[in-house]
């Protein structure tokens, strides 16, 4: 068995395809004169075009319009004048066709690369595959025709290009694997798009299976089975199948509003990470997003993303949910999560150490950045501000203070932003304690059940030792809970979930019993808690 | 030579959409047209340099065109600009 991430869900029985890098190496060609190299080079943007477009048209028929944008971008890039007669000028100075495309592309990608954007980093990587493309048609390389796959192919790559996966026909293609990627990557969001099972990351794939060899992919664990025995395809199939006649049975709570017997209405609400993943909420029916956590925007980088990045990810999520309810809780970041420019000590303790809203309001000049791009992002949609592990009055009104300050800078700035509605997030013992005086200063509650369980039975869930006291059905936590409910309701303000004990089949009738109003879960298990929500009393 | 500023009204900025909406008018102008936002200064005719500037929401920019029908592509320039480009 290998193990990589699973980026789709289902599980894909069928036999391997593997594509093959292909090696764009251009050093033995010969210089044939500029005329040839740029009638070469004509001919290879003409190829590039007609090719382009014929994808584009398959593209909107089996993705969809957002996927086919990026290949009419790949064709403006192209068609640009300078660009055509940049190559065309180092053809003059005697590079060969290869090398002209080569250098000029390679330069644009360097000029985006560099640039902090997130959109400027997507035209990189756009660039490259123009240049790869441009390459494979000058130098003659064939590759397996991905649109004629035999039905029943489990796609084997390194990765997937937007140009390859807007060749795949979901209808004969039974999963994906490839060896680099994670559940954000484009590879992930075509797979999920086109619902095909996928499992990203899994290390050299495409040396261990061989073409034509029988091989199951779990997308939902990431697990790649090759050359199966008689007992794994057994077994295999039969979770395709009951998991099959599940997803059908739950089609029918898509759209649908979450009401229970007794006609009380209940949202279900998705958790998300990164911004590319609300579109994830909307595909499987969540009705808003009840927890955005923040700090990956913080992740992966050398320094803290800019108010203009910050405003940029959450107004894409905002227009995404178009006036859908987004709760975007503040940083939560702490000694045990490595953020190295953050310079956060390391403590002894550090889920009781400086973290969270502690630390965010300790560091105005952090702080007050990501309060202004909320600000600002929600003068676009429907943004919630959640903060997180508050254990006191105090802090509520501090960062509330803090929020006010923000307003009246962006006032006299004369910028475009909208005040949004400040909740909390109950995760201590000390909030769901205080939750009748809480109810005071906040908007609204959202229960993290994770932490909540954690801090209430004082527990490492990681401890193996001690892990089998971390349980949200403790008398202690389901208290908690429920005192928190309770003192909402009294202050008629609105109380979510965001923890893993929204989705749990058995909590979910005592929630519901309670009036927890919002269940916020992974975007996958949005139908079924619907329908658990739906069969209670 | 004409020039006039400019600030960048739609929200996403000189982005794709925007850019090649820009650069396909001002393609049919025999004048040449520069914009200048900061330290950059780019050929505004080309997609690819237009993009590399990074034109945000809410950039200063100066647009300058030079030729036989600069009043004309500056006019139409201008509208595109100030209409945010049709976006938000």
């Amino acid at each position: 068995m290998l193990q990589g991430i699973g980026a789709s869900q289902g599980y894909g029985i069928g036999k391997a395809v593997i594509i093959e890098d292909v090696t764009l190496d251009y050093s033995a060609v010969r210089y044939a004169g500029a005329e040839e190299e740029k009638a070469r080079l004509a001919r290879a943007v003409e190829a590039f075009t007609a090719e382009t477009n014929e994808m584009i048209a398959s593209l909107k028929q089996s993705a969809g319009e957002k996927e086919a944008e990026i290949l009419e971008g790949h064709l403006t890039m192209l068609a640009d004048p300078f660009m055509l007669s940049q190559m065309n000028d180092l053809i003059d100075g005697g590079a060969v066709a290869e090398s002209a495309a080569d250098t000029v592309c390679t330069m644009f990608y360097d000029m985006f690369a560099g640039v902090e954007d997130e959109m400027m980093r997507q035209r990189a990587s756009d660039v490259k595959d123009v240049k790869d493309s441009l390459l494979r048609i000058l130098l003659g390389v064939r590759t397996v025709d991905i649109g004629a796959l035999p039905a029943g192919t489990v796609l084997v790559a390194k990765d997937l290009t937007p140009s390859m996966t807007s060749r795949i026909r979901k209808e004969n293609v039974a999963a994906i694997i490839t060896e680099v990627g994670g559940v954000t990557s484009h590879s992930a969001i075509l797979a999920r798009a086109m619902g095909i099972p996928a499992a990203l990351s899994v290390k050299d794939a495409t040396t261990i299976l061989a073409d034509g060899e029988e091989v199951i992919v779990d997308g939902f664990k990431g697990k790649v089975f090759p050359r199966p025995s008689e007992k794994e395809a057994e077994e295999y199939r039969e979770k395709q199948a009951a998991y099959l006649k599940e997803k059908e049975g739950l089609k029918s709570f898509f759209g649908k509003a979450t009401v229970t017997r007794s006609g009380a209405v209940k949202h279900v609400y998705g958790n998300i990470g990164k911004a590319e993943d609300a579109q994830n909420v909307l595909q499987n029916g969540g009705e808003g997003i009840g927890l955005f956590r923040t700090e990956f925007l913080f992740m992966d980088r050398d320094h803290a993303p800019t108010e203009e990045e910050q405003f940029e990810a959450y107004a894409t999520v905002a227009r995404l949910m178009a006036g859908k309810e987004v709760i975007i809780r503040t940083l939560d970041v702490g000694g045990d999560k490595a953020i190295d420019y953050l310079a956060i000590d390391k403590e002894e303790n550090p889920f009781l150490g400086h973290r969270a809203i502690r630390y965010c309001l300790d560091n105005p000049e952090l702080y007050k950045v990501q309060l202004r791009a909320l600000l600002r992002a929600s003068a676009v949609g429907n943004i919630k501000i959640m903060l997180p592990l508050v254990t006191t009055v105090e802090e509520v009104v501090a960062a509330k203070a803090m929020l006010k300050e923000c307003m009246d800078e962006l006032k006299a700035e004369g910028a475009a932003f909208r005040e949004a509605p400040v909740g909390v997030m109950i995760e201590t013992p000390s909030a769901a304690l205080i939750s009748d005086l809480l109810a005071k200063e906040a908007a609204f509650f959202s229960i993290g059940t994770n932490d909540l369980t954690g801090y209430t039975m004082a527990v490492d869930r990681g401890n193996a030792k001690v892990s089998h006291l971390y349980k949200a059905e403790q008398p202690a936590v389901l208290r908690a809970i429920e005192m928190t409910i309770k003192n909402a309701k009294a202050a008629g303000i609105m109380v979510g979930m965001c923890g893993e004990a929204a989705a749990d089949p058995n909590l979910i009738p005592k929630l519901v019993e309670w009036g927890l109003d919002e269940f916020s879960v992974t975007p996958s298990s949005i139908l079924q808690t619907r329908k658990n929500i739906c069969e209670c009393e | 030579m004409i020039s006039k500023d400019f600030t960048i009204k739609n929200k996403m900025g000189l982005h794709m959409r925007p850019a090649q909406q820009f650069v396909t008018a001002m393609g049919k102008y025999a004048s040449d047209i520069t914009i200048k936002c900061g330290e950059k200064s780019v050929n505004a005719k080309s997609i690819m340099l237009l993009m590399s500037a990074c034109i945000k929401c809410g950039s200063d920019i100066t647009v300058i065109c030079d030729g036989p029908d600069e009043a004309a592509m500056m006019a139409e320039a201008a509208s595109m600009i100030e209409s945010g480009f049709g976006e938000e």
